[in-house]
C-alpha cells in the first residue's frame, strides 16, 4: 500500500533545488526565496552571528579535505556548510585564525555549529518547498 | 569575548533561536521552546563543568 503523502503547505514545483542551493550559499536565503521572510531573516541573523563571532574569536577556517585526519575533515565540512560567508572570510585572510588565542576553540565551535545548523536549515527549506512544512 | 560564561550564553541563545524556528510553528511555542533550550544548554554546561572540577587535568 502506498504511503499517503502529507501536504501542509503550498507546494512550489521546481523550487526545492534552488531553495536548497540558496540556503547553502547564504543562511536563510532559501527561506527568503520561498517567501518565508521572517524565518529567513532569523536564520540569517542567528547563524550569521554565530559565524561572525566565531571569526572574531580567532577560529581557524582551514580547508582540510584528506582522510588522514578525519576529525579535521568533518570540521571543514561543517564550516563549508556556511556557504559564501566561509569562503569570503577565507578570501579576506581569516583562514588561519590564531591557535594561541584563548578563544580559538570557542571560535571553532561557533563556526562549526553555525554550519551544522545551516544543514538543518537547508533541509527545512526543502521541506517548505515540497509542501511538507509551512 | 574572553568570558566563558558570556560565550556559553551567547552560543546558547543563537543556537536555541534556530532550533525554535525549525521545530515549532507558532510564536508562543517558539519563545517557550527557545527559553527552555537556553536554560538546558546553560544548566547542563554548568553541571558538567562542576562534575569535571575534581579532574582539572
Amino acid at each position: 500500500m502506498e504511503k499517503e503523502k502529507i501536504i501542509v503547505g503550498e507546494q512550489r514545483a521546481g523550487a526545492a533545488i534552488p531553495a536548497c542551493l540558496f540556503a547553502w550559499l547564504l543562511p536563510g536565503a532559501g527561506h527568503l526565496y520561498l517567501g518565508r521572510v521572517g524565518k529567513g531573516l532569523v536564520f540569517l541573523g542567528a547563524i550569521g552571528a554565530l559565524f561572525v563571532l566565531g571569526v572574531i574569536m580567532d577560529a581557524g577556517l582551514q580547508m582540510h579535505l584528506g582522510f588522514d585526519d578525519p576529525l579535521a575533515l568533518l570540521r571543514s565540512l561543517a564550516q563549508m556548510a556556511l556557504g559564501v560567508p566561509y569562503f569570503l572570510a577565507r578570501a579576506l585572510g581569516f583562514e588561519a585564525g590564531n591557535v594561541t588565542s584563548v578563544t580559538y576553540e570557542y571560535g571553532n565551535t561557533f563556526t562549526e555549529v553555525g554550519g551544522l545548523l545551516n544543514v538543518l536549515v537547508i533541509l527545512d527549506a526543502y521541506d517548505v518547498a515540497v509542501g511538507r512544512k509551512r | 569575548m574572553a568570558s566563558h560564561l558570556l560565550a556559553l550564553i551567547v552560543f546558547s541563545v543563537l543556537a536555541s533561536v534556530v532550533f525554535a524556528m525549525l521545530l515549532r510553528d507558532d510564536r508562543q511555542s517558539r519563545v517557550r521552546f527557545a527559553l527552555m533550550t537556553v536554560g538546558a544548554f546553560v544548566l547542563s554546561a554548568v553541571v558538567v563543568g562542576w562534575l569535571m572540577y575534581p579532574f582539572p587535568n
